[in-house]
């Protein structure tokens, strides 16, 4: 459902304003749930983010079990009034008073993050695309796209000095919806089969209808332009990303690449090819020209034309990875699970170099963007014994282990996604496939030509994207 | 529930008046050792028996059934039971609680990831015919299929997933029902005229008032259905 958005809105009405900051410096500092929610979420709170009470539902049914979020919002439109129809919610918020700690990390706020995520994938949420958590001490904005779910904003602290500012961004945010889910396949070691799962989750993502863009950004190795076989037009990537001024229209470094079936259907995504130009300059230049942030500045020009945005990015840690990351809203880690060195460097990967590009992008947007986050590990190919899995899951606990230790940092749920204590410590394993495998040699994506490729990637799509 | 009803209540009964009529399906060795090893207590059974009343003073087991066979065995003259109401529901729910009975959800509307997790238990089970199926292939090409319309499970031969018919098909009954949607006339989607027989989708024609297709196979029908 796409709402009519006043773009004109340079902050929040001064009456409004005032009321939230009022309300808000009125509340006792023991105030429990239903006192927050009575006299400042459902008398200001909403209103200031644009929502009128009768587009604001408390007690929402998810649809799972006896379920029921806090509040569910949705603007009302000419012929559907959301009090009635109840369908299709917009935002989901889950209450807590002040006596629920919601700091990042404390225990508190992590069973709050884990309830919103249940009631964003439950049967009446499909729609949603935003959630909130707060309990008028803390508040964090969490943005859901598909099946994808992800940090929009850090865990900020709130008073009634910033209140007004706070609230306006989240307004500016729930009012700009990105179409597009911007992923980076990335794992610092090679050979992983990144570029295999680029091109097969575009097809595959394709034949759901969903329009993508696929960006080869490894330039010293520019497989995925050669394995599709794709000619890079006259102009130049390289020339887009080190123009700072805006003179270059990036969609003119876009090349689509088209499969006509039999039956006369044709399928199409799009891809920025690599420029053999950045392949030629060293590094050392291209940093005096080419900021880490420039590839995500000029991807925001594109976020209202596709689904998803796939960056294959090199398996380093230099100035290629690094701006794939930072212009990504979530990192996809495919790993061999015979490779034991792989899973090291996944963990390096998602508690040192991933954090680092949250911290830049935070001090970058005045700590209201969180930065990328890693999307639990999957194994690619390999056919796994259950010798084998029971040697890599010790192997994974005990880095679990040392990283709790050494840096205090819970890698659980990076490896497995539906960790529940002593329970579920499963991966989702992408078989070994000839099929996959030889078709590196056709100039075709894999889940275009086989049905049995089409259906296991569709199943990766399913596992982290699509709901 | 008033004072005169004993459901909810935990209740010291009489071994003797309480009745199992299912057998549960346990080795003999876990029953006797168990039993060993209640009897070398102070015999109490801290899991109790899920009983309901079937008249008065006449129990019958609905759960925990793995527990009667042990009190039995061990020789226990009371066990402790709680008392159930008599409904249908609560003894199927109280199997499944009990681990007694599989639990089956729901194909026609059944998400990816249930119907993954259900396909991964039945390959887990001993001596599965599902053995040798592929995990992945299957779920997705059932997902995607038009399962909505189902009216059994059949349709699972024809998505070419290595469930063939017999007691691999027959194995999914373990874990599928289905409700099935009726289909509605006007349905144009070939993957799912595709499900229907030769003799339905005649039917189908001549409801949509065609003419000429009393010849026409079963390609042929599809196609010009889908028009």
């Amino acid at each position: 459902m796409v709402f009519t958005v006043d773009r004109e809105l340079q902050s929040l009405p001064p009456e409004i304003a005032a009321k939230l900051s009022h309300l808000l410096k009125n509340l006792p500092s023991d105030a429990r749930e239903p006192i927050v929610n009575h006299h400042f979420i459902s008398k200001s709170f909403f209103e200031a983010l644009g929502f009128l009470s009768n587009e604001c539902i408390p007690d929402f049914k998810t649809g799972n079990g006896g379920d029921a979020v806090d509040y569910a919002l949705r603007k009302n439109t000419e012929d559907d009034s959301f009090l009635h129809t109840k369908t299709s919610p917009y935002i989901l918020v889950e209450l807590k008073g002040r006596d629920i700690n919601l700091e990042y990390g404390k225990g508190s706020y992590k069973t709050t993050v884990r309830q919103l995520k249940r009631y964003f994938l439950a049967p009446k949420c499909k729609s949603v695309q935003w959630g909130i958590i707060t309990n008028s001490k803390h508040i964090q904005l969490f943005r859901k796209h598909g099946k994808t779910i992800f940090p929009a904003t850090p865990c900020l602290e709130i008073n009634p000095d910033n209140i007004v500012e706070i609230t306006y961004q989240i307004r500016k945010k729930i009012e700009d919806t990105s179409r597009a889910l911007t992923v980076a396949v990335y794992n610092n070691k090679g050979g992983v089969g990144k570029t295999t799962t680029v091109i097969n989750l575009a097809a595959t993502l394709t034949r759901q209808k969903k329009k993508v863009l696929v960006i080869d950004f490894d330039p010293n190795q520019h497989d995925l332009t050669d394995s599709l076989d794709i000619q890079p037009g006259e102009y130049k990537f390289y020339n887009c990303l080190k123009d700072k001024q805006n003179l270059f229209d990036i969609k003119q470094a876009i090349c689509p690449y088209t499969k006509t079936f039999k039956g006369g259907i044709t399928l199409s995504f799009d891809i920025i090819p690599v420029d053999d130009q950045l392949a030629k300059i060293g590094e050392d230049q291209i940093r005096q020209e080419i900021s880490p942030h420039s590839l995500r500045k000029k991807l925001e020009s594109l976020k209202y034309e596709y689904d998803y945005i796939l960056i294959d990015a090199p398996p380093n840690w230099r100035y290629y990875s690094i701006s794939a990351i930072y212009a990504a809203d979530v990192v996809l880690i495919p790993i061999k699970p015979n490779d034991i060195n792989s899973l090291r460097n996944t963990a390096i990967t998602i508690q040192q170099y991933i954090p680092e590009i949250q911290q830049s992008r935070q001090e970058k947007t005045q700590g209201l963007e969180w930065g990328a986050i890693a999307l639990p590990i999957f194994f690619n190919g390999g056919n796994i014994t259950d010798a084998v899995k029971v040697r890599v899951k010790n192997a994974i606990a005990k880095i679990i282990n040392q990283a709790k230790l050494e840096n205090n940092f819970d890698l659980t749920s990076y490896f497995f996604s539906r960790y529940i204590p002593g329970k579920n410590t499963s991966i989702f394993e992408m078989p070994n496939s000839a099929y996959i495998a030889n078709s590196a040699f056709d100039s075709i994506p894999a889940s275009y030509r086989y049905k049995v490729a089409y259906d296991y990637y569709s199943q990766l799509a399913k596992e982290y994207f699509i709901q | 529930m008033s004072n005169l009803s004993d459901v909810g209540n935990l209740m010291y009964l009489d071994l003797e008046i309480i009745e199992s009529d299912i057998v549960p399906n346990t080795s003999e060795y876990l029953i006797n050792a168990t039993a060993q090893e209640l009897s070398s207590t102070d015999g109490r059974n801290w899991i109790p028996l899920i009983v309901k009343e079937v008249a008065e003073d006449s129990y019958q087991v609905i759960g925990n059934n793995f527990i009667y066979s042990v009190a039995e065995a061990a020789g226990l003259e009371k066990v402790w039971c709680i008392i159930a109401d008599n409904s249908e529901t609560t003894a199927k729910l109280s199997r499944m609680l009990a681990r007694e009975e599989v639990p089956r959800i729901n194909l026609s509307t059944a998400s990816t990831e249930d119907i993954k997790s259900a396909l991964e238990y039945l390959i887990e089970q001993p001596n599965t015919p599902l053995k040798t199926i592929d995990i992945l292939k299957a779920t997705n090409r059932i997902d995607e299929a038009p399962r909505q319309y189902w009216q059994d499970l059949n349709p699972i031969i024809n998505l070419k997933c290595g469930i063939t018919r017999g007691k691999k098909v027959k194995a999914l009954e373990k874990v599928f029902y289905l409700t099935p949607e009726a289909m509605p006339d006007e349905i144009k989607d070939p993957k799912v005229l595709n499900t229907l027989t030769t003799t339905e989708l005649k039917k189908l024609a001549k409801k949509r008032g065609r003419s000429g297709y009393s010849k026409l196979t079963k390609a042929k029908l599809v196609n010009l259905l889908s028009q």
